[in-house]
């Protein structure tokens, strides 16, 4: 090795080295890339688990689920999960165009969530004034959370499934500062339910 | 001075049962509580946009986003009684959250100062160190630069075959 090559060699080293003492301030300065950034929604049961969900529901039952939110987001997020109540026919989410259900909101959760970190909440909910006629159910009162909403919701007899189709499902909707406005974050989670005509006892 | 005093007690007394009854009986209309609810929206939401300011420079937000939840959840109730008609409920729920979310942002805005302070502070300091440390691994690369072109020279000659 000659001369120059320790130079280039020695030159080479003191620049690692700077780098390094100067990394701190850089720190400062440059912001790296971090990772994908995304925000979770999700439903437990009963148990706090992913199983026991309600599906056989009759009126005036109370049922119970958590409904959670997870942030990624890389800060603190400010979201609002609507909960919306459909039949067969009712509008879903869609996925691939990112655009809600035109369904109105019956209740809504605001979640304040810090970047890593997740927020949950307790759902109970029950159902009232529910009828049968025919192949048709009706439901006229949703409980949430001890407030009643008048949903007056109706749903035929699925032949294909055989039960009365109502689907509660949970829209995640983002704040946008830019917007000043929320925007739909295309994620919903929802629990399929069969409103079961009560048992009478023939005399 | 003591009838005075008794009759002046009375007053405060009757005013007092006066103003609570006031504030029983009056009521709410649909287009308060819709500007209530209004206003608690943009409020929480202002609220929200400080403390993300405050984060964004490297403040503590975890007691303001807690605060923020309690807020939430009271312009949550705003909503719920807007919906079920219960105008009076909406209105009282809608003001404490817009005046907590008043308490907050301007918590946040405090915060965000402090932060940007601390963090000058902190550029000042870490620059301040860097530039010494630096202009010392400066000198003493010069430095062992010339040792180590002593040592090569030195080894180099070392190697030239004697005359005797």
């Amino acid at each position: 090795m000659n001369l120059g090559d320790c130079r280039l060699l020695y030159v080479l080293a003191c620049i690692g080295l700077a780098l390094i003492i100067v990394s701190p301030t850089l720190a400062m300065f440059v912001r790296l890339p971090g990772s994908e950034s995304f925000s979770e929604l999700w439903i437990l049961g009963p148990g706090h688990m992913a199983e026991g969900y309600p599906f056989n529901v009759g009126a005036n039952e109370a049922y119970k689920i958590y409904l959670g939110v997870g942030n990624h987001m890389g800060g603190s997020e400010y979201y609002v999960v609507y909960v919306k109540l459909r039949n067969q026919t009712g509008s879903l989410p869609d996925n691939v165009n990112e655009t809600p259900s035109s369904l109105p909101p019956l209740f809504e959760y605001r979640f304040f969530v810090r970047d890593q970190e997740t927020g949950e909440r307790q759902v109970l909910f029950s159902f009232g004034d529910v009828s049968f006629d025919g192949n048709t159910s009706r439901v006229q009162t949703l409980t949430l959370n001890g407030l009643s909403i008048n949903v007056n919701e109706s749903a035929a007899w699925d032949q294909t499934n055989s039960d009365f189709y109502y689907q509660l499902f949970f829209e995640l909707w983002l704040y946008n500062a830019a917007l000043s406005g929320f925007q739909y974050h295309n994620r919903f989670v929802g629990i399929r339910l069969n409103m079961t005509i009560p048992f009478q006892n023939p005399k | 001075m003591l009838k005075r005093n008794y009759a002046l007690a009375c007053m405060l007394a009757l005013t007092l049962v006066f103003a609570l009854r006031l504030n029983v009986c009056f009521a709410f209309d649909q287009s308060q509580a819709q500007a209530a609810v209004a206003n608690a929206d943009g409020g929480l939401a202002s609220a929200y946009v400080a403390v993300v300011e405050a984060e964004q420079v490297g403040g503590n937000v975890t007691q303001l986003v807690a605060s923020l939840q309690v807020a939430g959840g009271l312009l949550d109730d705003a909503h719920d009684a807007y919906r079920l008609g219960d105008y009076d409920a909406a209105y009282s729920s809608a003001s404490n959250c817009s005046s907590d979310a008043f308490g907050i942002a301007s918590q946040a805005a405090n915060l965000k100062v402090q932060a940007e302070q601390a963090r000058s502070n902190a550029l000042f300091f870490t620059v301040a160190l860097s530039s010494v440390v630096l202009s010392v691994f400066f000198v003493l690369s010069l430095l062992g630069w010339r040792y180590l072109k002593n040592r090569y020279e030195k080894r180099v000659l070392g190697l030239r075959p004697e005359l005797r």
